[in-house]
């Protein structure tokens, strides 16, 4: 088989090629600006050229002298719509034109609306704004930030985790280290732009938007508009890239929605490259301080960790990955501390892996950096810390799997052949160096519903309101769906990224594969419940059989004594020409209102560390080979390996290439990504594909993905755990300790570049 | 068949055009005083008149009255409805826009319309025969899972097609690095390389 197509191991899927790639190879994979939308017009947005203060005047003669100018909507326009209510389905509570404020660079000031993309481009250039203008805050270290503790603040972060006495044992610890990290501001940049298609078809209106939370936008825009949520429809059947990036809805969306209205035909606005870096979310920048102290046994005895993130001034979003930090190895004692620092930015958001991705690179940056203080084998001092459970609320694992990621990717990579001494491999004129570090991520499961109708003909309709963001998710939701039903995966259509759909939680936090797939199994055993008991009825095909003993392939009822019926003979005994289903699914553990708040756009998540019964992770190991140029201290990646655990893998492919995505995308934390903030004026500098650096083909040589074994049944009834987050947590760690075996140089900012390592 | 009336495309590309017309507007953010720089001189009227351009897509002729500001990546999505090319960035920066123009890779964003007169375009939608056989670097990028959310593939694909028939596939490293002006966000990258590597030898002969 070839590596894209690994063989599967035990509990794990057969990796069949996407249910939608012919689709995606030809060009007929519609994403919301592809739709055919007839008489349409087109909308480009003005944005603000400050990033604090107040739009005083709008002069807008100019642009309505450009030929094919229908409309312009700006201050006053929306003064009969809601602004948007920050939370997960609304990036932000500004509304940027229904108050004059600007509270960041590139704010939206008006939309531009013409008959052609040209003219509205050209319109919106000429939207000249005077302002009040006042001194920005640009972000940490700027004059006039405002900190605030996250805990009690927000309703994204419960509190600051902690366990024993951790002064007293730091204090009387033999070894020990207390440093400091960072991370910069990071935008998603997926590749299909951002973008709001709207349309009135009489009192109800449609959008084409990309989006992961359809039925959450759905909500939330009917708030705005003051509308019935039944009349909104939100339509992203594929989606070019999501990243957590189009998890919440960003004000454009309403802007169009009343142009459309106004005009009373379709509008499309594609956010450009540029101004997508003001109006959509972004990675907030970062700051850590890590205390570790262990005894000369490597045993850890102290652990601290305080978190320091930017955050806008209107709102509290939080990043606050202390809850996996405190709770990845047996530490004595644990103290955390997460800060949010106020500044004159648009609000952040999630970015795959939100709060993983930072904090635990600070984590294991500084885990590698104890372990050499200690002199150990950096993987030993991960086996003996190993704990038997979490240390903050002292439960189980519900699967913990760490150790045999480290041993077989370890084997994979060819750890023993490291010699241990810093600087001692070399190639030439490269210097080489090795270094690991581990992924974890929280395994989240969020009510979902599914609708399954199985054929007289055999085939099979799905429908589910996710959304196929990449993941593969339609195709692992037809895998489960086939394997149910008994029926060849060509002969299922799978519908998904539609609000009318049966509603599905935000393909965020890693849960779209365990959420959907549960609802779907659901769905699919009533199906089978049904056919079992008009098989067994009297006068059916398999009366008198035991429905328990039944399985269904290819079309049949097969008992296990051999006999079978055909699933159609059992249709025609049930005079039916389909078997529909629709399965609501709430996890173990969800409250009465659970399903409620599934309709209502605001799931409740279980599992992670919220369960009463144990904590639920996904684990991983990564190694990493550098090459350090000894002149010019280039740095490369030619080797990378990654062993990751997840519950049954409901298909090989699909799951080795997102972790290997995700591996790329750390490649990219540690060596390329970071937005610039022009620290006068509170403004992005490197707005576009050129400046902002991400991983190219050129970048990535040798990539390997090991899926381990695991079986878990207590995190799901799918038994998955997601692994979309998982593949880039740890990595950048990876890559620093590899770069301070090369070099001897402990680098603890990110991203690596080259003048790092000159000094 | 019109010709392409006042202007000139020899030698023009996109981006020094767009730099004598809007530069001026595009430059006025950096200014921070609440007097803003002079609005630009209004873009020349005879710019904005519609020009009639014929266009070859995919063996099939085109008439089009297009803006002469109009790309060639958007008239082929808003005014031909071949949306299978992709916007990534508008800038060439990202090739998810990257088409065939008489059997070289372009980047669609970057050439307008007008200058593509007479010339014969490729996209994806015009890759697969009329009886539905895919291109091998459509199957190959299928059997080796060389995308994930799809958007960047169709500029990934011909793109593909361009590098092996410029020569330029002849090594893994070689595929990397004429592979580079494509970007994709999903970092299928291993995946494009290997489809590439299962393709070649048929797309020479194709």
């Amino acid at each position: 088989m070839d590596a894209a197509a690994p063989k599967p191991k035990e509990n794990q899927g057969e990796p069949l090629p996407r249910v939608d790639a012919r689709l995606k190879v030809t060009g007929q994979a519609h994403y919301p600006a592809d739709l055919p939308t007839a008489n349409i017009a087109y909308g480009a947005l003005a944005t603000s050229s400050i990033a604090r203060g107040k739009v005083t005047k709008l002069r807008l003669d100019d642009a309505r002298a450009v030929p094919g100018l229908l409309d312009i909507v700006t201050y006053g326009d929306m003064d009969k719509v809601d602004k948007p209510k920050f939370g997960n389905s609304s990036a932000t509570s500004v509304g940027p034109l229904h108050d004059r404020t600007i509270f960041h660079d590139g704010q939206i000031i008006a939309l531009a609306v013409a008959e052609t993309f040209e003219a509205a481009e050209e319109a919106a250039q000429l939207i000249r704004a005077e302002y009040d203008e006042e001194k920005p805050t640009a972000s940490f270290d700027s004059p006039g930030t405002k900190t605030v503790a996250a805990a009690g603040k927000s309703p994204m972060f419960k509190e600051d985790v902690k366990a024993g006495d951790f002064d007293a044992a730091f204090a009387a610890a033999a070894v020990k280290i207390d440093q400091r990290y960072s991370t910069p501001t990071q935008h998603h940049n997926p590749i299909e732009l951002f973008s709001t298609t709207a349309y009135w078809q009489g009192d109800q209106l449609v959008v084409h938007e990309p989006s992961q939370n359809v039925t959450g936008w759905k909500v939330e825009l009917a708030r705005q508009l003051k509308m019935d949520p039944a009349k909104v429809r939100i339509v992203s059947p594929f989606i070019g890239g999501a990243f957590g990036s189009k998890g919440p809805m960003t004000p454009r969306t309403a802007i169009v929605a009343v142009a459309a209205k106004r005009l009373g035909r379709p509008v499309r606005c594609v956010t450009s490259r540029m101004q997508a870096f003001g109006t959509q979310t972004y990675r907030a920048e970062t700051r850590h301080r890590i205390r570790i102290g262990a005894g000369k046994d490597g045993r850890i005895t102290a652990f601290a960790h305080e978190g320091w993130e930017v955050t806008s001034r209107p709102d509290l979003y939080v990043v606050g990955g202390t809850s996996a930090t405190g709770r990845m190895y047996g530490y004595g004692s644990v103290l955390t501390h997460v800060s949010l620092v106020q500044a004159d930015r648009n609000t952040p958001g999630y970015m795959r892996s939100p709060p993983e991705t930072p904090y635990v690179y600070a984590l294991e940056n500084a885990m590698d950096e104890m372990a050499a203080t200690l002199g150990m084998d950096p993987v030993e001092f991960r086996r003996i810390n190993e704990p038997k459970t979490e240390p903050i609320g002292k439960k189980p694992f519900s699967s913990r799997s760490l150790i045999q990621c480290y041993d077989q990717a370890a084997e994979a990579f060819g750890w023993a052949k490291r010699d241990p001494k810093v600087g001692a491999m070399r190639d030439g004129d490269w210097l080489v160096g090795m270094g690991c570090a581990t992924a974890i991520y929280p395994t989240a499961v969020a009510p979902c519903a599914a609708r399954v109708r199985l054929t007289i003909d055999g085939d099979v309709r799905l429908q589910c309101g996710s959304h196929e963001i990449g993941t593969g998710v339609r195709t692992v939701a037809g895998q489960m769906a086939s394997e149910r039903l008994g029926v060849a995966i060509d002969r299922i259509s799978v519908e998904m990224g539609d609000s009318s759909l049966p509603p599905a939680p935000v393909s965020g936090g890693s849960i779209s594969t365990a959420s959907v797939c549960s609802a779907v199994l659901k769905a699919c055993d009533a199906i089978r419940t049904k056919l079992y008991a008009a098989a067994t009825a009297e006068g059916g095909p398999l009366a008198g059989s035991h429905n328990e003993d039944f399985d269904l392939a290819d079309g049949k009822i097969v008992a296990k004594s051999g006999a079978s019926a055909k699933v159609e003979d059992v249709l025609k005994t049930m005079q039916v020409g389909a078997i529909e289903e629709y399965a609501e699914f709430a996890p173990k553990g969800a409250t009465p209102e659970a399903l409620k708040k599934l309709y209502a756009g605001t799931p409740e998540f279980h599992g992670g560390d919220q369960d009463e019964d144990s904590v639920k992770y996904a684990f991983g190991a990564e190694f990493v080979e550098v090459r350090v140029n000894r002149y010019t201290r280039e740095i490369r990646v030619p080797r990378i390996v990654g062993a990751f655990a997840a519950g049954r893998i409901m298909n090989t492919r699909t799951a080795r290439s997102q972790l290997m995505g995700g591996m790329i995308w750390g490649i990219g934390q540690a060596l390329h990504e970071a937005t610039e903030v022009d620290r006068r004026y509170a403004r992005y500098v490197n707005r576009d594909l050129q400046d902002y650096l991400v991983p190219v083909n050129a970048d990535i040589k040798d990539l390997q993905v090991i899926l381990v074994p695991e079986v878990d049944h207590a995190v799901n009834p799918a038994g998955v755990k997601g692994l979309g987050e998982l593949g880039n947590v740890g990595t950048a760690a990876a890559v620093a300790s590899a770069v301070y075996h090369a070099t001897g140089k402990r680098i603890r900012d990110l991203p690596i570049r080259i003048e790092q390592l000159l000094v | 068949m019109s010709q392409p009336s006042a202007l000139s495309t020899n030698g023009l590309s996109r981006r020094k055009f767009m730099a004598g017309t809007v530069s001026a507007a595009a430059a006025a953010p950096l200014l921070t005083s609440t007097a803003r720089a002079e609005a630009p001189t209004a873009t020349q009227p005879t710019l904005r008149q519609p020009v009639v351009t014929s266009l070859r897509i995919n063996k099939q002729a085109y008439e089009l009255s297009l803006d002469t500001r109009t790309s060639l990546l958007d008239a082929l999505r808003d005014h031909i409805g071949l949306t299978g090319t992709k916007k990534g960035c508008d800038h060439g920066q990202c090739g998810a826009c990257t088409v065939l123009v008489d059997g070289k890779r372009v980047l669609s964003c970057l050439s307008f319309a007008v200058m593509n007169d007479g010339k014969d375009v490729t996209t994806i939608e015009g890759l697969a025969s009329t009886d539905g056989k895919l291109h091998p670097m459509q199957q190959a990028f299928i059997d080796q899972d060389a995308f994930q959310c799809g958007y960047c593939t169709p500029g990934q694909i011909m793109s593909a097609i361009g590098c092996v028939n410029e020569g330029h596939a002849d090594s893994e490293n070689d595929i990397r690095d004429y592979m580079s002006g494509n970007i994709c966000r999903c970092a299928a990258y291993p995946n494009i390389v290997a489809a590439i590597l299962q393709a070649r030898g048929e797309t020479r002969g194709a």
